[in-house]
C-alpha cells in the first residue's frame, strides 16, 4: 500500500486526515487494548517527584485539572509543571515528557529524557491549524509566529498577521523547514503526533535547542477531551485561570445540549461520510464523531462497531441499504451543492436525505483558500457543533439557533 | 533481440491446430462456463446477505418492490460491478496479450506504453492540483464536475501518451525502443504526479491514492455504457488483429516476408490496446497483473499461440479471473471490500514469478 500522507503532522484536522493519521496507527493499535485507559496504565517513572511537593504561591493560584483528556496529564512540581503525552491506545509507549520550567530556573533533577520549555511562551509555531485555534480560544494570537501552513489558518487574527507579514509559514513533516524555524528559533514549535512515532522529524529541531511539543488531540474519543488540550497551551503560557475559566463554559454548555439530545424523544437515523466508488469510510464507535451523534440525539449504525483505526472502511454495499432509509445525511467530503453529489455517483438520489433535502455538510465556514474552521476553531466549539447537530436532528429543541458549521446541501 | 519466447510452427500451419481442435474448443466452453459461473457468483455474493434466488427474482425482474434496499443492492451496486468486472478483465487480459505479442517481451502488459502513466497524470491534475492549475479550474467551471472530469482526463491523458508513441511508433522501427519510450513516459509521469502529492492537501492525496487502489463499483448508468462500448470497439479491433498478430510472432522482417503491413497492423494494434486499457484506468484506476498475468495462463491452458484462439481465450480467462478476485476483494461474510487491485495483484504476481523461473529451464531445454 503507497504510503499515505505523512500520518501526523498535517494541517488542519482534516477530516480524512484525522483517519489517516489514526490508521497509520493502525498495527500498534491492534496490539494496544482499548480497554486500559491511560487513567489506569502506568505512567509515573518512579524518578518522578511526588505531587505533595510544596507548590508554590504562583502555582496554587493559575492551577488547572484535566478532567476528560486522556492522552496527557499535567503534574505541578514545585515552581515547574509537568506535561507527560502518553499515548491512550498504546499503553506500553513510555510517555513523552515536557518540563515546564520558569524562564531563567534551572532545570529540576530527576527527568533526564524531558525537553525543558520555559515558560511563559512569547512564541509559538503551530504546525495545524488546530494549534492555531488553541491560542485564539486563549486569546493569544499573536504569539502565532509560524505556522505549517497559510492555506490552512482560518482565525481572523492570525490571518491579519499573516497579511501583515508577521508570521512564517514552516510546512510539515518531511517538508518542513528547520532552517527557518532554528532561524527565528521559537519558543515552542507545537506538532501533530503520538508518542510512538516511528519516524522522528525534529532531531535537528532539539539539536537547534527549539523545544517541539506533540499535541496527540486527534487520539481523543470525545468532543470534549480533544478541547481540553488547550490545558496543554495554558499551562505553557500560564494561563491556567483563563482556561478554567473559558473551557468550563465551554463544557457546560456542551454538557446542557447534550442532556437535550440524549434526552430527546425520537432519535432520527443519521449516515456519516463521503464514499469513494466502493469503499465508505465511516466513524467507529470510539471515535468523537460518534460521541457526537449520541450527545446530538441520533441513531447511528454504527455506533457500538469497533474498528482498529477509528473509522471503518465499509463497503458501499454495506452502508447503502442505510443510507437508503436515513434520516439524515452528514459531512459529505468538500461538497457544497447536491447537484456537485450528484454528479459524484447519480446512485446518491435514491438515498432518502438525498430526497428529503436532509443533506447537511460542516463546510459552511470554508474560507477563500479552502480552509474550513469546522476543523480550527470548530476543536475548541463542540458545543457549537453540538448545537448545530441539534438543530438539525431535532429543529423543536433549539428553535432558535443559527446554524455555525453545518450547511444544508441545496 | 532474441525472442522471448519459442516462436511456434507457422500458425497458418493447420495440421497441429486441426489435430488438438477438441482440446481447443472444450479449453474455450470451460472457460465460458467459468466466466457464468463466476458472474453468477459476483452478483449472488456480497457484504449483505442476499438469498440467491432473491437474487435471480430481481434480475429477472420478479423481485419484490417493497424491498428498495435489495432492489438497490442487486440492480444499482452488484449488477453494475459484475459487468464492469466483466469489460475490466477482458480489455485488460486481450491488451496484454496483444502487447506481449507486439513487443515479443512476456513481461509486456498495458502498462507497458506508460498508458496507465497518462491516465494516472490525468487524475492527479484533476485531483491533486485543484485550484493551483487554471486550467483545471476552468473546467470546472463549465460544469463538468465529479466522476465525468475524471473519466475525461484519465481518457485525454492515455490519448496523449498514445498519441506521443504513435507519432514515434511512426519514426521509431524497433519496438524495444518503443518499450524503452513507453517505460521513460511512465516514469516522467510518475515523478509529475509525485511532485503534486508532495505540494498537495492531505484530502486531496487521499482521494487519489484511492483512485490508485482501483475500483470495479461506481461505474454505473451511463459511465458503464460508455465503458462497454469502448471496451467493445478495442475488443473487436483486437479480434481483428488476430492474423497481423500471428505473423508477428515470427519476427517483424518473416511477418513483412509473409506480405503483412507491419506499420499498419502494430498501429490497429496499438490503437485497440490504448482504447482498452484507456478507458478502464480511467474508469475503474490502475488494475495491476490482469494484463501481463492472463496472457500466460490462457496460453497454458489451450497450448497454443494462436492469437484467433488465444484472444478470444484470454477475454474468457481475464473474465473470469476478475469477477473471482471481486468476489474475493468482498471478504464474504464481512463488511469491508479490499481494494480490486490488491486481490489482483496478491494473485497476479505469484503468475508472473512462476513465468520468470520458467523460462530459464525451457531455454535449458
Amino acid at each position: 500500500m503507497p504510503q499515505i500522507s505523512p500520518c501526523p503532522g498535517h494541517a488542519g484536522g482534516l477530516a480524512f486526515s484525522f483517519l489517516t493519521r489514526r490508521s497509520s496507527c493502525l498495527l500498534s493499535l491492534l496490539l494496544a487494548s482499548h480497554l486500559v485507559g491511560w487513567g489506569q496504565a502506568k505512567v509515573a517513572p518512579p524518578s518522578a517527584p511526588a505531587r505533595t511537593t510544596r507548590p508554590t504561591p504562583a502555582a496554587a493560584a493559575g492551577r488547572t485539572t484535566v478532567q476528560y483528556a486522556k492522552g496527557f496529564r499535567l503534574d505541578y512540581v514545585g515552581n515547574y509543571k509537568v506535561i507527560s503525552v502518553q499515548s491512550s491506545f498504546e499503553p506500553q509507549t513510555k510517555a513523552v515528557r515536557y518540563l515546564l520550567v520558569p524562564r531563567g530556573a534551572a532545570r529540576p533533577a530527576g527527568y533526564p529524557d524531558a525537553q525543558v520549555i520555559e515558560t511563559p511562551l512569547r512564541s509559538l509555531v503551530g504546525l495545524s491549524s488546530m494549534h492555531v485555534a488553541l491560542a485564539d480560544f486563549l486569546g493569544a494570537s499573536d504569539l502565532v509566529v509560524g505556522v505549517g501552513s497559510f492555506k490552512y489558518v482560518s482565525a481572523a487574527r492570525v490571518r491579519q498577521r499573516i497579511a501583515a507579514g508577521q508570521v512564517y509559514e514552516v510546512g510539515q513533516g518531511k517538508e518542513l523547514n528547520n532552517e527557518l524555524l532554528v532561524a527565528h528559533h521559537p519558543d515552542l514549535v507545537m506538532t501533530t503526533g503520538w508518542p510512538g512515532e516511528g519516524v522522528d522529524h525534529f532531531q535537528t529541531l532539539r539539536a537547534a535547542g527549539v523545544p517541539v511539543l506533540i499535541n496527540s488531540e486527534w487520539v481523543e474519543t470525545t468532543p470534549l477531551a480533544r478541547a481540553e488540550w488547550v490545558k496543554v497551551l495554558a499551562a505553557l503560557l500560564n494561563k491556567e485561570a483563563v482556561v478554567n475559566q473559558k473551557f468550563d463554559v465551554v463544557a457546560r454548555e456542551y454538557q446542557r445540549l447534550a442532556a437535550l439530545g440524549r434526552g430527546a424523544a425520537k432519535k432520527p437515523s443519521v449516515v456519516v461520510g463521503l464514499p469513494f466508488k466502493d469503499v465508505w469510510y465511516v466513524p467507529d464507535t470510539d471515535s468523537y464523531m460518534a460521541q457526537f451523534l449520541r450527545d446530538a440525539g441520533a441513531t447511528y449504525h454504527w455506533d457500538r462497531t469497533k474498528a482498529p483505526s477509528g473509522s471503518l472502511a465499509l463497503s458501499f454495499e454495506a452502508v447503502a441499504p442505510v443510507a437508503l432509509g436515513a434520516d439524515y445525511w452528514l459531512q459529505t467530503g468538500t461538497l457544497a451543492t447536491k447537484a456537485a453529489l450528484l454528479a459524484q455517483d447519480a446512485r446518491y438520489a435514491a438515498f432518502a436525505p438525498v430526497k428529503t433535502g436532509r443533506v447537511f455538510n460542516n463546510n459552511l465556514r470554508t474560507n477563500a483558500q479552502g480552509s474550513n474552521d469546522y476543523w480550527e476553531s470548530g476543536a475548541m466549539h463542540p458545543d457549537l457543533i453540538l448545537a448545530d447537530l441539534l438543530h438539525i436532528l431535532h429543529p423543536e429543541l433549539l428553535p432558535n439557533w443559527t446554524l455555525r458549521y453545518y450547511r444544508p446541501l441545496r | 533481440m532474441s525472442p522471448a519466447y519459442p516462436a511456434p510452427g507457422p500458425p497458418s500451419a493447420s495440421a497441429p491446430v486441426e489435430a488438438r481442435r477438441p482440446r481447443l474448443a472444450t479449453g474455450l466452453l470451460l472457460l465460458t462456463l467459468l466466466v457464468l459461473v463466476a458472474f453468477v457468483l459476483d452478483v449472488a455474493l456480497g457484504p449483505v446477505r442476499i438469498p440467491v434466488l432473491t437474487v435471480a427474482r430481481h434480475l429477472l425482474g420478479f423481485g419484490d418492490v417493497a424491498d428498495t434496499a435489495t432492489a438497490f443492492i442487486v440492480h444499482q451496486i452488484r449488477l453494475p460491478k459484475a459487468l464492469t468486472a466483466l469489460a475490466v478483465g477482458s480489455g485488460l487480459a486481450v491488451s496484454g496479450l496483444q502487447m506481449q505479442t507486439l513487443f515479443r517481451n512476456p513481461l509486456a502488459g498495458p502498462s507497458a506504453l506508460g498508458l496507465t502513466a497518462g491516465a494516472g497524470l490525468g487524475v492527479a491534475l484533476v485531483m491533486l492540483t485543484s485550484g493551483s492549475i487554471a486550467s483545471a479550474s476552468a473546467v470546472r467551471q463549465l460544469g463538468l464536475g465529479g466522476s465525468w472530469l475524471l473519466v475525461l482526463a484519465a481518457t485525454a491523458g492515455a490519448a496523449l501518451v498514445m498519441a506521443l508513441v504513435l507519432a514515434l511508433a511512426a519514426r521509431v522501427r524497433d519496438n524495444v525502443v518503443l518499450l524503452i519510450v513507453g517505460l521513460m513516459v511512465a516514469s516522467v509521469t510518475g515523478a509529475i504526479v509525485s511532485l503534486w502529492q508532495y505540494f498537495s492537501a492531505p484530502e486531496q492525496i487521499q482521494e487519489y491514492l484511492l483512485w490508485t487502489f482501483g475500483a470495479l463499483g461506481g461505474v454505473t448508468g451511463p459511465h458503464l455504457a460508455v465503458l462497454a462500448t469502448v471496451v467493445g470497439l478495442g475488443l473487436g479491433l483486437a479480434l481483428a488483429s488476430a492474423k497481423p498478430l500471428n505473423a508477428l510472432l515470427l519476427g517483424e522482417n518473416y511477418a513483412r516476408s509473409l506480405g503483412l503491413r507491419v506499420r499498419r497492423s502494430r498501429t490497429l494494434i496499438i490503437l485497440s490496446t490504448s482504447l482498452l486499457a484507456g478507458s478502464i484506468t480511467a474508469f475503474c484506476g490502475p488494475i495491476g497483473f490482469v494484463g501481463i498475468a492472463v496472457p500466460h495462463l490462457t496460453r497454458a491452458l489451450l497450448g497454443t499461440a494462436d492469437h484467433r484462439l488465444l484472444l478470444p481465450g484470454a477475454c474468457l480467462l481475464g473474465a473470469a479471473l476478475v469477477l473471482a478476485c471481486d468476489c474475493l476483494a468482498q471478504l464474504p461474510g464481512s463488511q469491508i471490500t479490499l481494494p480490486i487491485n490488491v486481490v489482483t495483484s496478491l494473485l497476479g504476481a505469484p503468475v508472473v514469478l512462476w513465468v520468470v523461473l520458467r523460462r530459464p529451464v525451457r531455454s535449458a531445454a
